[in-house]
């Protein structure tokens, strides 16, 4: 009997089932997509952390022991590449004469590399000026010194003993901060900055300097010597396997040195770093991806749902003819595995289609088994929804139906009876209610989504934060039910006077009958809302996080090219015209770059035209504390000693708005140190070209006049955003060595987290795609099954006399309703869920967004393709009435 | 009078329409409705001729598939016949998509399941543009007159099929059309009921001066109605009028 209930079902029912089957792979190809992104994102994470850092391993030879025994464990150490030893010295300054001035300055470090080290390391130094080997001075050194490759710099030692070397090149030192940790200690204790003067020898040279490590007064001269190690990068493709596996090596090389190393161990902690950009790929999977399957699911229970009133004659059919329950529940299980395993076929293979499109990724986890897992666990789910939408209500029929029960389609408006559970208890606005307070707590101080500990193997996700979207998204879905619900049943003479124009004399009857059917309505307009909402938050989130890291882009490079000018070359704003005259540019901004001293602290100094600087680089009010970056450049403007601080300046200096900042800035003339009085005005968080510690924002006309010098640190250059490669490199041409021209498309790429560059974009197009397809299907596919249910309704008024206009006025009506409900409520849910999602996936944005980002242009197509997908399913429906009513009703 | 072979019987019944009637309400002229099921085509009338007069009260008789109701379908311009014409000279023209011309009572349930019983009346009223108002309030008049106002508020699913078939009556009542086909009116119902509905159909054509065809297997039902006509596997065959009965 199986095989001939089957046969009938592909026969006779090919189109429902086909629409189940569709729903279940809907959801299964949505989790093996997100599967797919996962598995491509975590490889790629990996693989990007371990490209960025420069050196792998910083080795710490402790006092006492021997540098060479430790090279040799180090060298043969499981996982060693390259192993190169690094000696550290202290002087007690630095001094040079540019023509008749002499500058000095503090403590210096002095590296000593050996000649392979720029080899191994390629990432380790940027040359800026001259060669790159020898004698090289760290760039911000060269500015205090005032020297250029080829000037002489002397090396105070701690002793008094002093040396002169000739500067080779001047380099820029990208990852200072690793360089100079200090190996061993906690975070907390590491230096908050990398210091301020520079100087790397050769090796030789400074074995020279520094080996044996006395003073002539006899004291130890501060020296240590480190291995720097290049490792093997043949790591898991998790980044948090990797980083176990990493950090595990970096323990055992202590455990064999006996304490004679440490290791500072820079790969673990990028890998580490990884370890949170992977939670977050896990983060983001759960909020824009689950409520996708659930939406799958839901809309695979509508399709089936649709065809509960025809499933109930047929079987109260078959039990007539004898047929048990237990057989009827064997053909609906015949039935389930039908759709749910012809849906995850085809889910699955439109998954790795998608996969291959999208990550360029046909597998669905990172390894064999994570695949294999993601295939199972895809496919189970969307069982689950087959068995949840076809076996569940067949046999719930089975066991409950009566004859009465059987009529509950078609409800009463003037019902006294109870509605759903959930409605009496109120549990949509407890929902809310609850949702919203737990939002609130999650994205409130000190909220943190991910924590992965530094030096720990576990990390942390805040699963609470889910807890908050997912109850404000079912309890806007059942606020939507109950209002649709009370709005057809008891609003219906307010919906009919409102089809009025559109239906005329019908527009009543029209309503009348919606109010009877109002619950498959409420559930297709809640169906539909949700799927909307869902396409609306997902582009939302995804606009604004592009934003953001278009934000981030332009905070580091300053605006869509900048051009850096070398230290020791002065250039004044007026070089600004010749950069304007190339083809391309639109505006050109000079940014005056200093360093100044308050108190003991060296910041940088930024001097900035505020009337004009918002002409090539966006100014968001986030960057700001005290007022908006319009106000604050005003304030700048208006009054030019005002000063902008970095918050964790106001707090060390306790300032408070007016108060007086003298700070001490390099006199143009005398080139000492000289006192600048300014007066707070305001607290900048982020700044283009700035640095993430603190720095000051200042008038460029008022620094200009204190110090005598109007030399430019860098022109930002705006191009409108087009073809900024292209400009970039004809500047470069242009200006030669002399300057570094950057452009914020190289920027773009090597800022972004992983999950800016690699995965995200991905993701949200598969995302983007699938919430497309979920609501032209929650829309048209449930419409017009609604509207096939009711071909009976139709043909029995087309046998009373109704015209085909007349007919159009009923469908419309109800279509015109599930459009105008869907639309408003998904775009309420949206709105909300948009803000929900940014509120509590704060940590993933950098810098955090002032506002939405609303990508209108998408929105308007979701909104379009929704109508369309109704208008088609009204349209299929009509054609359906223009057939005989006679054979219409014949063949039901 | 016996039908004339050849063409294609033709029943008519001019000789026992009052001479005040003018003008044939249906007309068919060698009518033929085939159908094709499973590729096979399936003639279920065969060159049927006959005369509806305003009035006439006739009984189809017939076995299951000799073509009754696709006859009564074809006179009410439900189904387009594949051969000969149909014409509706006393109502102006087709009454498809012409609510109130033609009134049907189906076989089957044929009220609108998301209507309630006033609702379901005053359809094919409102279809035929009388206002809101109007409409209810003749809705309630026919309940009224069949006795089952009560039932005004109830749904389809919640009154039985005996109430069903006179809610339909009822609703054919309402209208108030020129002729009135009923397709097997008292086959879900017991006698008494079944009686009643006849009953109704009856005065309600007599109230209205309508044409009544009334297509039903049981011989009690047609011995009520003064002309019998009778179909086999698809021809009209026989015609039978009680003249007495007529004129009662």
């Amino acid at each position: 009997m199986n095989r001939i209930w089957l046969r009938g079902l592909v026969r006779r029912r090919a189109g429902r089932l086909g629409a189940a089957a569709a729903g279940v792979s809907v959801a299964v190809a949505l989790l093996a997509c997100l599967g797919a992104f996962l598995a491509a994102s975590q490889a790629s994470m990996t693989a990007r952390a371990v490209r960025d850092v420069s050196v792998d391993w910083q080795v710490q030879v402790e006092p006492g022991s021997d540098p060479a025994a430790v090279l040799d464990t180090v060298r043969t150490a499981p996982g060693t590449v390259a192993a190169v030893p690094v000696g550290f010295g202290q002087a007690a300054g630095l001094t040079a004469t540019t023509g008749a001035t002499t500058r000095t300055t503090g403590a210096a470090d002095v590296l000593g590399l050996p000649d392979t080290y720029r080899a191994t390391f390629p990432g380790e130094l940027r040359t800026l000026a001259g060669a790159g080997n020898g004698v090289l001075l760290a760039q911000q050194t060269a500015a205090n010194l005032g020297v250029a490759p080829g000037d002489l710099v002397t090396v105070h030692l701690l002793g008094g003993t002093a040396t002169s070397v000739r500067v080779d090149g001047v380099v820029d030192l990208p990852a200072a901060n690793s360089l100079f940790q200090t190996v061993g200690a906690p975070p907390g204790s590491q230096p908050t900055a990398p210091p301020d003067n520079v100087l790397l020898l050769p090796a030789g040279q400074w074995q020279g300097l520094f080996a044996p490590p006395t003073s002539a007064a006899g004291a130890p001269t501060p020296v240590h010597n480190q291995i720097h190690v290049a490792r093997s990068h043949d790591l898991p493709p998790g980044p948090a396997a990797a980083y176990t596996q990493e950090i595990g090596a970096a323990h055992n090389l202590e455990a064999q040195s006996a304490g004679s190393a440490v290791v500072g161990d820079n790969l673990g902690a990028a890998l580490g770093a990884a370890r949170s950009d992977a939670a977050y790929a896990q983060v983001l999977f759960v909020f824009l991806g689950l409520p996708g399957a659930v939406l799958a699911g839901l809309l695979t229970g509508a399709v089936t749902a649709a065809g509960a009133t025809r499933r109930r004659g047929e079987q109260a059919l078959a039990r007539t003819r004898g047929v048990t329950s237990a057989q009827l529940v064997r053909l609906a299980a015949v039935e389930t595995a039908l759709v749910g395993l012809s849906g995850a076929v085809v889910g699955l293979g439109a998954a790795m289609l998608v996969g291959q499109l999208a990550f360029g990724s046909v597998s669905f986890g990172a390894t064999t088994a994570t695949a294999l897992a993601w295939t199972a666990g895809a496919t189970l789910v969307g069982l689950v929804i087959a068995v949840a939408s076809v076996l569940v209500p067949a046999y719930r029929d089975l066991r409950y139906a009566t004859v009465a029960s059987a009529r509950r389609g078609v409800g009463r408006v003037d019902s006294r009876g109870p509605g759903p559970w959930w409605a009496r208890y109120g549990c949509d606005v407890v929902l809310l209610v609850g949702g919203g307070l737990l939002v609130w707590a999650a994205s409130g101080n000190g909220y943190q989504l991910v924590l992965a500990p530094e030096g720990v193997p576990m990390i942390s996700v805040s699963y609470w934060a889910f807890a908050g979207p997912a109850l404000l998204w079912v309890g806007a879905g059942l606020l939507t039910w109950r209002l649709a619900d009370l709005a057809l049943g008891r609003g219906r003479r307010l919906v009919g006077r409102a089809l009025r124009p559109a239906a005329g004399g019908l527009a009543q009857t029209a309503a009348a009958m919606m109010a009877r059917r109002r619950r498959p309505l409420a559930r297709s307009i809640v169906l539909l809302a949700l799927a909307l909402a869902f396409a609306a938050s997902t582009a939302t989130f995804n606009a604004t996080y592009q934003a953001q890291a278009e934000a981030d882009a332009q905070l580091t490079n300053g605006a869509d090219v900048t051009v850096t000018e070398s230290p020791g070359v002065r250039v004044g704003p007026a070089a600004a015209s010749a950069l304007a005259a190339v083809p391309g540019v639109r505006e050109v901004e000079p940014l005056q770059h200093r360093f100044a001293y308050i108190g003991a602290d060296l910041q940088d100094l930024y001097g900035v035209r505020p009337a004009t600087i918002t002409d090539v680089t966006a100014l968001q009010d986030t960057y700001f504390q005290g007022g908006s970056a319009r106000t604050l450049m005003a304030i700048l403007a208006a009054a030019p000693d005002s000063i902008l601080v970095s918050a964790e300046t106001v707090k060390d200096y306790q300032l408070h708005p007016g108060d007086l900042v003298n700070l001490r800035l390099q006199d143009s003339a005398t080139t000492q140190l000289t006192t600048v009085p300014f007066h707070y005005a305001g607290i900048v968080n982020e700044f283009p070209t700035a640095p993430k510690d603190s720095f000051f924002v200042a008038d460029a006309a008022y620094l200009t006049a204190r110090t005598g010098s109007d030399a430019v640190g860098a022109f930002l250059v705006d191009t409108g955003g087009r073809n900024v490669t292209a400009v970039a490199a004809q500047i470069q041409d242009r200006l030669g060595p002399s300057a570094t021209v950057t452009d914020i498309a190289h920027t773009r790429s090597r800022v972004g987290s992983s999950l800016t560059a690699v995965d995200l974009a991905g993701l949200t197009r598969v995302e983007l795609g699938f919430a497309l397809m979920l609501a032209a299907a929650a829309g048209g596919l449930v419409l017009a099954l609604g509207l096939t249910e009711r071909r009976r309704t139709f043909a029995i008024t087309t046998a009373l006399g109704a015209t085909h206009r007349q007919l159009r006025a009923l469908v419309g009506a109800e279509t015109a309703v599930l459009t105008v409900g869907g639309l408003v409520a998904g775009a309420a849910v949206g709105w909300l869920l948009s803000h929900v999602l940014v509120a509590v996936l704060t940590g993933v944005f950098d810098p955090p967004p002032a506002a939405l980002t609303i990508p209108w242009t998408y929105l308007a197509g979701a909104a379009l393709i929704t109508v369309t997908g109704l208008a088609s399913a009204a349209a299929a429906a009509l054609r359906q009435g223009r057939r005989p009513p006679i054979s219409v009703l014949r063949e039901l | 009078m016996t039908p004339r072979v050849g063409a294609g019987p033709r029943l008519d019944a001019e000789a026992v329409t009052s001479p005040e009637r003018t003008g044939a309400v249906v007309e068919c002229a060698a009518v033929s409705r085939t159908f094709l099921r499973g590729g096979v085509a399936v003639v279920a009338v065969r060159a049927a001729s006959c005369t509806v007069q305003p009035g006439m009260r006739i009984a189809l008789t017939g076995s299951s598939g000799s073509g009754k109701s696709t006859l009564l379908h074809l006179l009410a311009g439900l189904e387009t016949p594949t051969a000969g014409t149909v014409g509706w000279p006393g109502l102006g023209g087709s009454p498809a998509g012409r609510a109130g011309t033609v009134g049907v009572v189906f076989q089957g349930p044929s009220l609108v399941p998301a209507l309630d019983v006033v609702e379901n009346i005053a359809l094919p009223l409102l279809l035929a543009g009388l206002g809101e108002d109007e409409a209810v309030e003749r809705a309630g008049a026919a309940l009224g007159r069949l006795g089952i106002g009560e039932l005004g508020r109830k749904l389809p699913d919640e009154i039985s099929g005996g109430q069903a078939q006179r809610v339909a009556v009822a609703r054919v009542l309402a209208s108030r059309p020129r002729l009135i086909l009923a397709d097997e009116p008292t086959g879900q119902l017991d006698h008494d009921t079944g009686a009643r509905v006849v009953s109704v159909l009856l005065d309600t054509a007599q109230e209205l001066g309508a044409a009544l065809v009334v297509s039903t297997h049981d011989p009690q039902v047609a011995q009520r109605l003064p002309h019998r006509w009778r179909m086999d596997d698809g021809r009209l065959t026989t015609r039978d009028t009680n003249a007495a009965e007529d004129r009662a």
